[in-house]
């Protein structure tokens, strides 16, 4: 692809992006677009000063990487620098997607699928304003450094996505659905699921209620449990927000206790799905991280850079939303282990509590919020009444602290839309998921 | 058949802060270019990243039309308008050693504070032609200082933000105010639960409550404003418009993506509590008969969908103690927070100063804030003052319930 030269680090990322996009507004057509960019991103280092460059003149990468080289300083000693050294030098070709690929399925066999789908979203008369899309993602990434990595691999996502206004006399409510995949194929027959999904929510419309505001029980579905785990201790795994405090690494000990001691939250780009990151964008090979292993913290996530300042092992969690930007820490996909109880065991000691089922967004930082779509209270361990709840929330360690029952089986969930935000980097796909989760006490708003 | 060409470019220049120090320098240069076409109620479109080739991309659009997308052709009418504010604001040679000497100096200030993320220059230019003879250039400038601060020892991934944006680098301006809330943050301070003015980006507020100022959500009768446009709904005191004026937009484009440009740049949704306008693109307007807002937004290769840019509410106040003279909350971090469908709203404020008399006082410790729609920008809406603390910066107020 290029030509390196000695007294630098350098490597070239390039992404082939194949994507479609079909949108139907109340049953009329409002975007079809597949198109292919292909967009190169080039890092120089020096020893002293990165510098970065993103092109899409993938042609001449040459010259883009020479304006690299002649804005840094040469240093004949940058391969013992302590960054330098932790680089992995993996080569590697990986195509989970050969003849499956969403590029050989024809466009209009993607519109078919979704013009389907679309009758189901106005059986019910609540439904005003229906949105139906169908998206998929083939990637196919490169990657070389002057160290000798040479990585091809290919990342792929397809689904559909509903979203669907609600009104009925003074009463409002939006909800969504979405179904994401790697294979063209998993799409089909999802009929019932998208009926049931509206019946649920014309049903939560017509009957929710508003939740009483204090601190309750909570149950976190797994969705919502995989949010709670990103949003709440997966961004405090990246391990960049350490770089800048010198304080941070005693304050973040490994081996501190930091959860209740049935809580494991685990971490691993090998998950198919939208959180797969087989080689990170530094050419890091992924293994399973935990980050907190029965309540105590285990480990974290690292880039070269964080790596070295903390002297710890690489973890593959160096990524960029796409070819425009620099890897950063990130996560792939996060997840919380499962325990030993069933769905019914989990609600059974709680008198009165809620259940988050579905939700829109989730935030972390000292406090996490989830907000909360889908809501029902608990009742003497039984599910009870649709609820109306703006945000439940609650400070990280302290709730971390009061999971007191976990479901055995594990859901890990996929997605088409939206994605991970960290400073100027939004969307970055990413996966979560877990059991579902009690929590003892929450604030409820 | 009808037209629309367009060429964008955005420059971007990026440090990347660690511990007070720059380890990274960005320059990205992307140009995309789009060409939309109509004819028979359908539009075709074609983009490119790169420089694009006008006629090969006209040929792709025309082959789009194939897709039968629906679309009005409405294109606007003949127009030549330039508006460039592009002139260098920093020496690109002189832009790491300039922020590292800001960066030194700041951290001198607040040694307590470390500090990380970005510092960066932004020039964009977008052309618009269509084939009714309307010309529009528009290219703005900004820097900006986006800060993380961490309070060394406490563990967190931040404490608190200092950031700014503008056409122009003053350190002594800047250095100045970040001074302030670092004094106010080694302040503790706390407040009884109660009513309280509560100061805020109007955006922490409006944007969880935006997708009921969109056209179709609006038509649907699915929105929380459904049958209100032209009728008082707010306080009589709230003008809210799209920031399109490169006066106070540096980056943004004086023209949406239809190549609408509107009275002073700033197209009205709220004008003295009346709900004058909603977010639309030209389909959605002729669509549902609604006016057309004048706020689209596209991708290169997308289909105009309704936008909104940046949020210019009318001053109602001079200073910031004129707005809030006793007791305030100025909620500087609120994240994550959302409002129920029937709009109460409610958030978690992770960064609070406690103000008086315009001034601040001391650091809140992490508080909640809740109030309702139609109060919170009626009744309970105080006002807004522009300028404050920093130039460029618009902050309202709103009486909202506090707890700690």
């Amino acid at each position: 692809m290029v030509q390196f030269r000695n007294g630098f680090y350098a490597d070239v990322r390039v992404e082939d992006r194949f994507c479609t996009v079909i949108s139907y507004k109340d049953g009329a057509l409002e975007e079809m677009k597949n198109p292919v960019e292909r967009q190169a991103f080039l890092r120089v280092y020096d020893g002293k000063l990165w510098y970065y460059a993103s092109t899409t003149d993938v042609a001449h990468l040459q010259k883009t990487l020479d304006g690299l080289y002649a804005a840094a300083t040469e240093n004949p000693r940058i391969l013992e620098d302590p960054i330098v050294r932790r680089f992995e030098r993996n080569r590697d070709t990986l195509d989970s997607f050969g003849g499956c690929s969403v590029r050989d399925v024809p466009l209009r066999d993607k519109q078919a699928l979704l013009l389907a789908y679309l009758p189901l979203l106005n059986e019910d008369a609540c439904v005003k304003l229906a949105q139906g899309m169908y998206l998929d993602r083939n990637s196919q990434f490169c990657f070389q450094s002057s160290l000798g990595a040479d990585i091809r691999y290919v990342y792929q996502t397809c689904g559909l996505a509903f979203s669907f206004s609600m009104a009925e006399g003074e009463k409002k409510f939006s909800g969504h659905w979405s179904k994401a995949g790697t294979r063209f194929d998993e799409l089909q027959g999802l009929e019932e699921a998208i009926r049931a999904a509206l019946r649920e929510h014309a049903g939560f419309l017509r009957d929710s209620v508003q939740a009483e505001t204090g601190k309750f029980p909570v149950v976190l579905s797994p969705e919502a449990a995989g949010v709670f785990a990103h949003e709440s201790f997966g961004h405090k795994s990246e391990s960049d927000f350490m770089l800048s405090d010198e304080s941070m690494k005693a304050e973040w000990q490994l081996g501190k206790t930091v959860g209740s001691p049935i809580l494991s939250i685990a971490e691993y780009g090998g998950v198919p799905g939208s959180g797969f990151v087989p080689y990170d964008d530094e050419g890091t090979k992924a293994r399973k991280n935990y980050l907190i292993k029965n309540g105590v913290l285990a480990g974290r996530l690292h880039s070269a850079q964080t790596a070295a300042a903390l002297d710890e092992g690489l973890t593959g969690n160096a990524r960029a939303k796409d070819c425009s930007f620099e890897p950063i820490v990130r996560m792939t996909t996060t997840y919380i282990e499962g325990g030993e109880l069933d769905f019914d065991q989990l609600l059974a000691p709680i008198e009165k509590g809620y259940y988050i089922k579905t939700i829109h967004h989730g935030s972390g930082m000292s406090t996490f919020t989830i907000a909360p779509c889908l809501a029902y209270e608990i009742v003497n361990g039984k599910l009870g009444r649709p609820v109306q709840i703006s945000v439940i929330s609650g400070n990280v360690f302290e709730t971390l602290g009061l999971i007191d029952g976990l479901t055995k089986d594990v859901e890990l969930l996929s997605f088409v839309t939206g994605g991970c935000g960290k400073m100027e980097q939004y969307p970055l796909p990413v996966g979560f998921g877990g059991p579902c989760v009690r929590v003892s006490a929450m604030n409820v708003q | 058949m009808e037209k629309e060409f367009i060429r964008e470019t955005k420059r971007t220049i990026t440090l990347n802060v660690t511990g007070g120090k720059i380890d990274s320098f960005r320059e990205i240069e992307k140009t995309t270019g789009t060409v939309r076409v109509y004819e028979n109620g359908c539009i075709g479109i074609a983009g490119c990243l790169g420089e694009p080739d006008e006629a090969a991309l006209t040929e792709k659009a025309k082959e789009a039309l194939a897709f039968g997308v629906p679309y009005p052709c409405k294109l606007e009418g003949a127009l030549e308008l330039e508006e460039v504010h592009d002139a260098e604001i920093l020496p690109i040679a002189d832009f790491i050693p300039t922020m590292q000497d800001f960066l030194d100096r700041l951290g001198a200030l607040c040694p307590k504070f470390a500090f990380s993320n970005k510092i960066g220059l932004e020039y964009s230019r977008t052309e618009y032609r269509n084939s009714l003879g309307r010309r529009l250039v528009s290219a703005g400038r900004q820097f900006y200082v986006s800060l993380v601060a961490q309070n060394r020892g406490s563990g967190n991934l931040f404490d608190t933000f200092f950031a700014w944006d503008g056409d122009y680098f003053n350190a002594e301006e800047l250095l100045d105010e970040f001074k302030k809330e670092y004094d106010a943050f080694f302040r503790p301070v706390t407040l009884e639960p109660g009513r309280y003015p509560v100061l805020a980006v109007p955006d922490q507020l409006l944007y969880r409550f935006g997708r009921h100022f969109l056209g179709d959500l609006y038509a649907a009768g699915a929105s929380l404003l459904s049958g209100k446009l032209g009728q008082p709904v707010f306080s009589d005191r709230l003008s809210v418009k799209d920031d399109r004026n490169p006066a106070t937009a540096q980056t943004t484009c004086f023209f949406d993506a239809e190549g609408c440009v509107a009275p002073d740049f700033r197209p009205t949704v709220v004008e003295n509590g009346v709900l004058k306008g909603l977010m639309t693109t030209k389909k959605t307007a002729a669509q549902y008969g609604l006016p057309d807002l004048g706020s689209a937004d596209a991708a290169y290769d997308g289909v105009p969908e309704p936008g909104f840019h940046k949020t210019w509410v009318e001053p109602t106040a001079e200073t910031l103690r004129e707005l809030v003279p006793e007791k305030a909350v100025f909620a500087v971090v609120a994240s994550g927070g959302d409002a129920t469908p029937e709009g109460h709203f409610a958030t978690p404020v992770q960064m609070a100063y406690l103000m008086e008399n315009g001034e601040l006082v001391g650091r809140l410790p992490e508080l909640n804030i809740s109030g309702e729609f139609f109060e919170l920008f009626g009744k309970d809406y105080l006002g807004t003052v522009h300028d404050a603390p920093l130039p460029g910066t618009i902050l309202s107020a709103f009486m909202m319930d506090v707890s700690i």
